[in-house]
């Protein structure tokens, strides 16, 4: 079976992919000559994904005070390009493989908010350690696990067993999707980036989220790796729930600390607080996201 | 030690002002990095009404002029004892702060338990530093008797209980609860291990016994240095009596009070940064723990 479940999947001709403006401009973002003007263009090329990135730029997330943002460049000028890379990986990620029942409909749920909650936990971590990712993180954070949810789309029986293994064993659970899969999340997720032509940070942080030491993208592949395990261990885990950190003892830690990052200068405990008091302020992005996608379905 | 003074009433709030989300962040970090405690989003309204009284007290109309004079007045040393005072209260129950008590319970006393049994040395000691009426020493007894069951018996156990006032150790020594502080236990729990008394409840003999309650000031430094080779400590909510210095001493104190493998617990949005880097600090499901290695 191990090696069927990847072969499998990679041979899915209508695999999901993100619009192609999105990757455009996760694409060009990594290019330091960008301008705002070549970023509005593009999106503009996909009225819809301008009206939801709009929407998203006035949704009750981002709004300051009554002004309506009404133009992209406008969007661009005052919220600023890594604000809208991560609102257009945002709408079109979570747009991707709708659930198709309650039941899967809650699965999503919980994966998508531990995607947000690591990308949001990865830029406040950019910010206090002065990274200058640049929205990079976000998207990292945010497409992360992608091999989830395409494991739960198509081996969902296998899926959810692994999920109960982990639960069950204490065992992380790429060891039991291995187990029971075959493959993981990982392989998956990595395969997916490349497929969608991706820039090479995200396949990196796919495939080593779970041991950064081994990442070309060490850094930013670090920094998910430690967002993601602070994810975890506040309420905002997808799976894995039942883990003990100790983040001074992580390869994540260390990579950023040998990168001359002053993470002994963290307050962890602070950190720790105002990590879960973000818990609120996920529900409201997916909300606003998904508010979006209910409104757009009118304009469009 | 006293959990505080008379708890301060929830209620009072003052109609003429509120707190603005900005006056709370700088109010909060005020608070944090004066006492080492967290004040999270969702208690910003409990904040709002404790430190109404502190705006009464001092003739200030809004909460911004309240944080200037903590800050800048040459007089906030006296008013952040007042403000400390009233942002902690009494308030002890059972199986308070759920993911704490799931972090003993599910990661530090199982991991504690197997290295010792596999030494062949059962004996646990545990402390409960600040017990007020008994509730979190008596919830601990039963986590352990839930754990081992009939295994118990093999086993040599004694949770230290202790607290500087004497009327919260006769209350905790007479084991009687009312409904309200029980309210988190759960009803499997309650039947197992209660026994109803008229409109109160008292806990059943086996748990008693685990417990030994004991006076002890803990700014008694030679007396707190005699509590020896401790498995796990709770000193939740106790630290903001002490000075930073004193904190300090204490927090030293407490680590050579451990065995090594030993966790400390502090209260759920406590914080030793800037206190102590002696322990490896454990991020559990929701809870921090404090680890000696």
């Amino acid at each position: 079976m191990a090696q069927n479940i990847f072969e499998k999947i990679k041979n899915i001709e209508d695999l999901p992919t993100l619009p192609s403006v999105s990757m455009d401009v996760i694409r060009l973002a990594q290019s330091s000559d960008i301008s705002i003007n070549q970023i509005s263009e593009r999106i503009y090329t996909d009225p819809p994904l301008a009206t939801k990135v709009l929407k998203m730029a006035n949704s009750a997330y981002y709004r300051r005070g009554s002004r309506q943002i009404d133009t992209l460049h406008r969007a661009l000028v005052l919220m600023g390009l890594s604000e809208i890379i991560s609102i257009i990986t945002s709408v079109s990620a979570l747009s991707i493989l709708p659930p198709k029942n309650s039941e899967s409909a809650s699965i999503r749920n919980s994966f998508w908010e531990h995607c947000v909650a690591t990308g949001l936990i990865a830029k406040y971590i950019d910010k206090k350690l002065c990274m200058q990712n640049k929205g990079k993180e976000f998207v990292g954070g945010l497409l992360h696990d992608i091999g989830k949810i395409i494991l739960d789309e198509y081996c969902h029986d296998e899926f959810i067993q692994s999920h109960e293994m982990s639960k069950k064993t204490g065992c992380p659970i790429y060891e039991a999707e291995m187990e029971l899969l075959g493959t993981n999340h990982m392989e998956i997720g990595h395969f997916l980036m490349s497929r969608w032509n991706l820039p090479s940070y995200l396949a990196d942080i796919n495939l080593w989220h779970h041991d950064p030491s081994n990442a070309e993208s060490k850094e930013i592949t670090a920094l998910i790796s430690l967002s993601d395990i602070l994810a975890k261990s506040s309420i905002l885990s997808f799976g894995d729930q039942n883990s003990c950190y100790v983040l001074k003892d992580e390869d994540s830690w260390n990579i950023l600390k040998g990168l001359g990052y002053p993470m002994d200068d963290l307050d962890l405990e602070k950190m720790t607080f105002e990590i879960e008091d973000m818990s609120a302020e996920v529900k409201t992005y997916i909300a606003s996201i998904t508010e979006d996608d209910k409104g757009a379905g009118k304009s469009e | 030690m006293i959990k505080g003074p008379a708890r301060v009433s929830e209620f009072s709030t003052t109609s003429s002002s509120l707190m603005t989300d900005n006056t709370f962040r700088l109010l909060r970090d005020f608070i944090y990095e004066n006492s080492g405690i967290y004040f999270s989003d969702t208690k910003k309204a409990q904040l709002e009404n404790r430190l109404s009284l502190r705006l009464r007290a001092n003739n200030l109309s809004d909460y911004d002029k309240y944080y200037y004079l903590l800050k800048y007045d040459p007089q906030a040393g006296k008013e952040i004892r007042a403000l400390f005072d009233s942002i902690t209260t009494n308030e002890t129950s059972f199986f308070r702060s759920p993911p704490q008590i799931q972090a003993f319970q599910e990661k530090a006393l199982p991991e504690i338990m197997e290295k010792k049994g596999d030494l062949d040395n059962k004996v646990l000691r545990m402390w409960s530093a600040g017990c007020s009426t008994g509730d979190e020493p008596y919830t601990m007894g039963i986590i352990i008797k839930e754990l081992l069951n009939e295994r118990l018996s093999e086993w040599d156990i004694k949770i230290f209980a202790s607290d500087i006032s004497e009327k919260a150790l006769r209350s905790a020594r007479s084991a009687t609860y009312n409904e309200y502080t029980l309210r988190s236990v759960p009803p499997e729990i309650k039947n197992k291990y209660f026994m109803p008394n008229g409109t109160s409840y008292k806990i059943n003999d086996e748990i008693r016994m685990l417990v030994e309650l004991q006076y002890l000031n803990l700014n008694n430094t030679k007396r707190v240095r005699l509590m020896k080779d401790f498995d796990i400590i709770f000193c939740r909510n106790v630290l903001i009596y002490f000075d930073d210095e004193a904190k300090k001493r204490f927090v030293a104190q407490l680590y050579d009070n451990l065995n090594p493998g030993g966790y400390l617990f502090i209260g759920h949005s406590e914080s030793l940064h800037n206190i102590s880097r002696a322990f490896k600090l454990v991020h559990f499901p929701g809870a921090l723990g404090y680890k000696k290695e």
